[in-house]
């Protein structure tokens, strides 16, 4: 007579209160369904909207402007260097860049080409913020030419006004052909350069000329050196931190909200993804409980003879073990439903939202079969030490 | 193997009893392979002490060791070891499971530890005169029979100690014979020690000492 469940299970009561174990198998089943689900629909939102993501590189580069209000219009809304300095300070910005505007009237003219003549303002900023930096990017002093990076959707407002103005339109490829005369004037003098559209950016909302001949034309023209910035980049890991965005609003700083939307979208989903992932947690933990229960309930009833083996000289650990690997395929079938459940929700999620068919692969991610696993363990280990706890109770 | 007991006081007794007693506050010790035979009257604390050498309770003052070994230090798992190994018992009260078969109930020790074969335990019952229940459950058997199922249960395993608590007290004349020299027999295959505790001197249990837990 080998020392097997099979024989002691005469002495447990274990047919009884089966409604109460199906239910907490229920219970249990439809917990694990919402988590996975969850974190698979966190995964699937994250994959969704990672390339309409304004990050580059892990970063977001936020430009901040003083808000102008009717109080402070009239002062010198211009970072000082103590605000610059506060600003590194602080954690959650990993780096700033000061925009220098030009102080001095800029006029840009396409010369003889096109009859076109325009005010301009423009801005310099460290190159490492700009995303598209050509090597052609570069002036020396007593350079006529002047290489210009311009923001993409400067070009593409033009282009919406340009046949209305009988002007040519561009594209992104022809624009860098174009030869602008740009004049510069002021106190102190005048001189025209000639300015070249060297690329394109998406990130920067401006004209942006080197930061060497900023300076040049500032302290030349304007008479002007060490312009405080009105402008100051920022670069962070995420532009929807809460710290962030609080410290921004009561030092009354601007941001464009529009270039963190789908930050913000996708913030909101996880959150809603997130309650939901709680809520199956605490489902579980409610099963779980249930059959917490349903055991207590069990060991009470066979607590005489549970009582009587233990005296004979039965191990508290092996009676522990063994009902509780009794347990394990019950949990293993429940969790592998809850899993197969969820895979066929992602499957019916992938196939019935529009648009959205190409960009998720067809199989849950992994993450889902090791949290179910995981699932699987905690609940034997789980079970086990509460048998433990409740036989040594017993004794 | 060596059971000792060193000023050994249930927290319960009086005070005269203890005085008069040759196990009660005494340095004693018992080594296997020795008959001992403990007697008392009702209610000197006879199932106590059993119980206490066994582990079951230890509501006293005092040590008792295994070995050297204070077994107020041992955990549960512990007690499981020695009383797979080491320690078998007959309770007075029995302790059978009413709703399950003779053979199982003696089964039960024999999955722990397997000692005897199945034929063996068949001769075992039939010697005790309780072959025919064999199949029987046990809440149906006399007080007689548990008791005999009792100890053929006790002897399902390796032991070095078997504690008897009275173990003949709904048995004849006849049947108590034949179970002690069973346990006798059984005893001295193991080279294991006998602690009988009952109310009065056995004569046909063939004690190497015999200790008065009280005179009073």
């Amino acid at each position: 007579m080998p020392l097997i469940y099979k024989n002691i299970q005469p002495y447990l009561n274990t047919h009884q209160n089966k409604a109460s174990r199906l239910l907490s198998y229920f219970g249990l089943c439809v917990g694990v369904v919402l988590l996975l689900c969850s974190v698979q629909l966190y995964i699937n939102i994250n994959q969704l909207l990672k390339d309409k993501d304004p990050k580059r590189n892990g970063y977001d580069f936020i430009p901040v402007t003083k808000t102008i209000t009717n109080e402070n219009m009239t002062d010198d809304n211009r970072f000082t260097m103590a605000e610059i300095g506060d600003l590194k300070k602080q954690a959650f910005i990993d780096d700033i860049a000061p925009s220098v505007a030009n102080q001095f009237k800029l006029r840009a003219s396409a010369g003889s080409l096109l009859p076109f003549s325009t005010d301009l303002f423009a801005e310099a900023l460290d190159e490492k913020f700009i995303d598209t930096v050509p090597p052609s990017f570069f002036w020396k002093e007593g350079q006529l030419d002047v290489p210009i990076i311009l923001s993409a959707d400067f070009l593409e407002m033009y282009n919406v006004f340009a046949l209305g103005q009988d002007l040519p339109q561009f594209s992104a490829a022809t624009i860098t052909n174009i030869n602008l005369v740009l004049e510069c004037y002021g106190p102190g003098g005048t001189q025209q350069y000639r300015g070249h559209i060297v690329a394109l950016s998406d990130r920067i909302n401006s004209i942006i000329v080197p930061e060497n001949f900023m300076q040049m034309a500032n302290q030349k023209f304007a008479g002007i050196s060490n312009v405080p910035a009105s402008r100051i980049y920022l670069k962070t890991k995420d532009a929807n931190n809460t710290a962030l965005l609080n410290f921004l609003s009561t030092k009354n700083y601007h941001i464009n909200k529009d270039k963190t939307r789908f930050g913000r979208i996708k913030q909101i989903l996880q959150g809603i993804v997130s309650g939901l992932g709680g809520f199956g947690v605490l489902v579980i933990l409610l099963a779980m409980a249930i059959f917490a229960f349903y055991l207590q309930l069990m060991i009470a009833r066979s607590k005489e003879n549970l009582q009587l083996l233990l005296t004979l000289g039965y191990s508290p650990a092996w009676l522990s073990k063994t009902v509780a690997k009794k347990l394990i395929p019950v949990y293993v079938t429940v969790i592998v439903v809850a899993v197969v459940i969820t895979a066929l929700l992602h499957v019916a999620f992938k196939y019935n939202v529009q648009g959205i068919g190409d960009v998720l692969p067809i199989y849950i991610h992994w993450i889902i079969v090791v949290i179910a696993a995981a699932l699987i363990m905690l609940s034997a280990y789980i079970n086990y030490r509460m048998i433990v706890k409740l036989l040594l109770k017993l004794q | 193997m060596q059971i000792s007991l060193q000023k050994v006081v249930p927290s319960f007794i009086e005070e005269e009893k203890v005085s008069s007693s040759q196990i009660w506050n005494q340095a004693v010790v018992f080594n296997a392979g020795e008959k001992i035979q403990i007697v008392a009257p009702s209610g000197s604390g006879k199932t106590s002490l059993i119980h206490f050498l066994y582990g079951l309770r230890k509501d006293y003052d005092g040590t008792i060791n295994y070995d050297g070994n204070n077994i107020s230090n041992y955990t549960a798992e512990d007690f499981a070891a020695q009383r797979q190994q080491f320690i078998s018992i007959v309770f007075q009260d029995m302790r059978l499971f009413p709703e399950q078969t003779v053979l199982q109930n003696i089964e039960v020790k024999q999955q722990l530890q397997p000692y005897h074969t199945e034929n063996k335990i068949a001769a075992m019952a039939a010697r005790l005169g309780i072959a025919n229940k064999l199949h029987m459950l046990c809440k149906n058997c006399s007080y007689g029979e548990q008791q005999r199922i009792a100890i053929i249960r006790a002897l399902q395993q390796p032991f070095k100690f078997l504690l008897l608590d009275e173990p003949f007290s709904h048995l004849d004349e006849a049947n108590r014979k034949k179970a002690m020299e069973l346990m006798e027999e059984e005893a001295n295959a193991r080279n294991a020690a006998i602690i009988l505790a009952d109310l009065k001197a056995i004569e046909y249990f063939k004690a190497d000492k015999t200790l008065l837990l009280t005179t009073q």
